[in-house]
């Protein structure tokens, strides 16, 4: 699933992975290790929100 | 191609991300009481009224019809047409079956309209007429299944009516499947006619299958039909539910008055039993189990029957709901019972309370608590003339001060609205308010506890100074620290010891009531801090190898340039809506449904974006403006070295320790590769907005003062966005306007980095820049902590190596 920054609006995708934060394809956001930020505005992951 | 139909002024699709997209009804003398006065009086204004106000409340295609017995259909379909093609940003649909109407009014329509409607009646003969203009003018229609026996009703007879109209519209006439919307007729199910009794589960399959069966049409829906005869409060949540399964089934589009449509997710579990039992025939007596659910349901939270509530009850659920009306009546009643104070301390405040609960569990949204909290002050200020003055003694007292430098004020205006209304007396003593002001007001007023605010890192260290200046001169007070660039470890490992009371970090304005209301009980602590085992991530760009290879960009010229004339309107093609709806505005979806979310968009946020959007430009609000250059540059290990009018100027980046160990300076060519250019801006929305946005706080709007404020913020971004867009296209590294979804992620050639972040993060080196660019010839000055003012305005550099993005250092 999908999840938005309300921060900035990047979007993180599953499917995309994070190269920013060397995230391969296929991680779930719930499954993000502790350490990862949002790749563009650096917010934590409790400012994201589920997308669909 | 996608299916879709176009105003004047933009194109919709009938296929929404989020469906159903909303066709208004309301344009039509059987629809409304007003557009009917309106049109007999040829009150044109006033029916353009009920199209724009349908439009508001989110009506995306506006459905038109003027026939009325006495009246030139004709003549009031050119000139309503005229009118709203000029006015209305939504699409039309011609509501009309007389093919010579519509013959006149479709040349007219600078746009793609939808006609409505085409049925078999009379065996086809208008049909064919319609299908021809629908051809001509490339406009959509809507398809009644009605033929020579009359509508259809049962899910067979509808589909065989669908499947010979398809015939003659698609094979006959050569319309794409796409352009025909088909609306399968749906009937009461409120009547108790015994053959009606299946009308809702009929069109609800009908729907699906001919869906199956005609691959690629669509389908709109008078979706009020279904509760005909019932009560309106009832309606209104039958055909809620009837609309969210007609989506489900397939239904892309209806016709309903948008305001009158409750979010799926707010409807209770028992609610929809009720209404799935009637709409799916599911027990004989379902008609009047509704009817009798709805007739006491009705009483527990329609405003029609607030009678058989107590005043008090009364009370809770308008502040609970944010809800104005009718509070001074219901204030007068409640007075004749209690003490006015006892009203606040024993109804309003707990109220509040519970609204805050809600908020913290993530049940309310921040602008649904602003809403309470504006209803709660408009309580307080009627109960005022009946008070002895306020009884300050009995109340915890708090002084709410933005330090020196920094005119940040929406942070702590917030905490104010939010102490305040429950219950504590605030003394707010404003912006760029010095360590020596704090300290005499504290000791004046006898506060009970002092809270900062600020928005830089600037003014964090401001607020660490200003701790040991109020121990040097013994001040007794905890403090409490809020603003952006805070954190818990800088309150906790810097500014704590640096004063002997309690200094707590408050992450928001409930932090900080939670805050108080421990001081009140002596739990108050300061905040602590213990190394936590994850050190976060500094993200970038992994690349190891830098590109070297490339030239410097071509610019239209060096030094500086002001623009002033740039169209507010352009900005908000330039929006990042996500950022702001669910960022700034704090609608987030949270726990709720996707629909859920969906509905509360369509119904709120949209229609508030609207009119803040109308607002700001009809009113003048925005007024963007730009200083910007390009310059000739070397850079210089972690340097850049600029050449300006001004004279050298040395701008110095930090590197990034760990691998690939990223610097700004990297990106420009060094002495020895022949120099390179580099972009600077500063951009400001103006003055205007922040009058705006004080007005709206002193006159008590705190929910649109948010509202505002946020917009303002995102708009900033826009035209920054913008700009940047423009440079990339100035120095030929962008051909055309790109899109803004991609921009969100850096979706472009070279990146731009804003002084204060952490790749550039010396917001110092806005003096050297504001040499260079002079902003303070668009009105753009910088405080001593080199904050901009206005607030909403900001700076980048612009670099255009393509490996340029985004990393923290
Ligand atoms: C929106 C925003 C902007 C907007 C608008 C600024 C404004 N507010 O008018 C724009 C786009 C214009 C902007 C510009 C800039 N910004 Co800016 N911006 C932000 C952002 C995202 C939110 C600030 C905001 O308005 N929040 C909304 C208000 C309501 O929240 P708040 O003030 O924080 O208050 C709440 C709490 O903090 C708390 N609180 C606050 N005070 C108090 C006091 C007490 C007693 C209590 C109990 C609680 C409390 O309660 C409040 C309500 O819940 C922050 C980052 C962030 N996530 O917070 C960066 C941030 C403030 N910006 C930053 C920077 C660098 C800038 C710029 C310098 C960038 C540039 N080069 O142009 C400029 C400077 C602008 C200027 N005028 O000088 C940095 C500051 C770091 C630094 N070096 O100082 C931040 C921290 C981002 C970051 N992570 O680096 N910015």
């Amino acid at each position: 699933m999908r999840y938005i920054c309300t921060c900035c609006g990047y979007v993180y995708d599953p499917e995309k992975g994070d190269s920013m934060n060397k995230i391969p394809e296929g991680v779930e956001f719930d499954d993000l290790p502790e350490s990862w930020v949002c790749p563009l505005c650096y917010a934590e992951c409790d400012k994201f929100d589920l997308l669909d | 191609m996608k299916a879709s139909v176009a105003s004047l002024y933009q194109s919709v699709e009938f296929h929404q991300e989020i469906p159903p997209l909303l066709i208004g009804e309301r344009c039509n003398p059987n629809g409304s009481k007003a557009f009917k006065e309106a049109l007999l009086a040829e009150d044109w204004d006033a029916c353009l009224k009920v199209a724009l106000d349908q439009e508001a409340r989110g009506a995306q295609v506006l459905d038109l019809c003027v026939a009325y017995a006495g009246r030139d259909e004709v003549a009031d379909m050119l000139q309503l047409t005229k009118l709203c093609a000029g006015s209305c940003k939504a699409p039309l649909m011609f509501d009309s079956t007389s093919p010579d109407t519509l013959e006149l009014v479709l040349p007219l329509y600078p746009g793609r309209a939808i006609i409505n409607s085409i049925n078999l009646e009379d065996g086809g003969a208008n049909l064919d007429r319609i299908c021809r203009l629908a051809k001509k003018y490339g406009a959509a229609v809507v398809a009644l299944t009605i033929n020579v026996e009359g509508m259809a009703l049962t899910c067979d007879k509808k589909l065989a009516v669908a499947k010979d109209i398809y015939d003659l519209a698609v094979n006959k006439h050569g319309l794409r499947p796409q352009d025909i919307l088909f609306d399968l007729l749906t009937f009461t199910v409120g009547s108790g006619d015994e053959t009606m009794r299946d009308a809702a589960i009929e069109t609800l399959n009908a729907i699906k299958l001919v869906k199956q069966e005609l691959p690629g049409v669509g389908f709109t829906l008078g979706i009020s039909n279904i509760s005909f005869g019932l009560r309106p409060a009832a309606r209104k949540v039958l055909n809620s539910i009837f609309l969210h399964e007609a989506v489900e089934a397939g239904l892309n589009t209806a016709i309903v008055d948008a305001a009158k449509v409750l979010p799926y997710a707010t409807i209770s579990e028992e609610d929809r039993k009720i209404c799935f039992d009637l709409l799916f025939n599911r027990h004989p007596e379902a008609l009047m189990a509704f009817i009798d659910y709805f007739e006491q349901a009705v009483e527990q939270d329609d405003s029609e029957s607030e009678e058989s509530f107590s005043s008090e009850e009364l009370l809770r659920q308008k502040i609970l709901k944010g809800d104005k009306e009718g509070l001074d009546d219901l204030l007068t009643t409640l007075r004749g019972r209690w003490q006015p104070l006892d009203i606040i301390n024993n109804l309003l405040v707990p109220a509040m309370r519970e609204v805050g609960e809600l908020f913290g569990r993530g049940d309310l949204l921040l602008p649904f608590v602003l809403q309470s909290a504006e209803a709660m002050k408009q309580s307080v200020v009627l109960l005022e003339p009946y008070m002895e003055k306020l009884a300050d003694d009995g109340r915890t007292s708090v002084l709410l001060a933005t330090v020196a430098g920094d005119v940040h004020d929406i942070g702590k205006n917030l905490v104010d609205i939010i102490l305040s209304n429950n219950g504590y007396k605030v003394h707010n003593i404003g912006i760029k308010v010095s360590a020596e002001e704090i300290i005499a007001k504290a000791k004046e007023l006898q506060v009970d506890v002092i809270g900062l605010s600020g928005l830089l890192v600037k003014s964090a260290l401001l607020m660490k100074d200003n701790l040991s200046q109020f121990q040097a001169v013994g001040l007794t007070q905890p403090v409490l620290l809020g603003g952006a660039a805070l954190t818990t470890k800088f309150v906790a490992v810097d500014c704590a010891p640096n004063y002997q009371q309690p200094v707590a970090y408050c992450a928001d304005a409930f932090a900080g009531l939670k805050a108080i209301r421990d001081f009140e009980t002596g739990k108050l602590l300061s905040t602590q801090w213990e190394e936590s085992s994850v050190a976060k991530n500094r993200p970038g760009p992994q690349q190891e190898v830098l590109d070297r290879s490339f030239s410097p960009p071509v610019v239209p010229f060096v030094g500086r340039k002001l623009v002033t004339d740039i169209d507010a309107e352009k900005l908000f093609s330039y929006l990042n809506e996500a950022a702001l709806f669910r960022g700034r505005w704090g609608y987030r979806r949270g726990k709720m449904s996707k629909e859920g979310y969906a509905e509360l968009t369509i119904n709120t946020v949209q229609p508030l974006f609207q009119r803040l959007k109308d607002q700001s430009l009809n009113e003048g609000w925005l007024q963007p403006k730009v200083t910007y250059g390009y310059f000739d540059c070397v850079s210089q290990g972690d340097s850049l070295l600029i050449n300006s009018d001004s004279g050298e100027k040395v701008f110095s980046f930090p590197r990034q320790t760990n691998a690939p160990g990223l610097c700004i300076a990297d990106y420009l060519r060094n002495a020895e590769e022949g120099g390179d250019k580099v972009g600077f801006f500063v951009v400001t929305l103006g003055h205007q907005l922040a009058e705006k946005t004080k007005q709206l706080y002193e006159s008590d709007s705190y929910h649109d003062y948010l509202m505002l404020h946020g917009l303002g913020v995102e708009l900033t971004d826009a035209l920054a966005e913008y700009w940047h867009e423009k440079m990339r296209v100035e120095m030929g590294i962008q051909q055309v306007r790109g899109d803004m979804c991609a921009y969100v992620a850096q979706g472009y050639q070279g990146s731009r980095y804003g002084f204060g972040y952490p790749s550039c993060p010396d917001l110092g080196a806005h003096g050297s820049l504001f040499e260079m660019l002079q902003p303070e010839e668009i009105g753009v000055t910088l405080t001593e902590s080199f904050e901009m003012v206005p607030e909403m305005s900001t700076s980048a550099i612009i670099v255009h190596h393509p490996q340029a993005k985004y990393f923290a250092v």
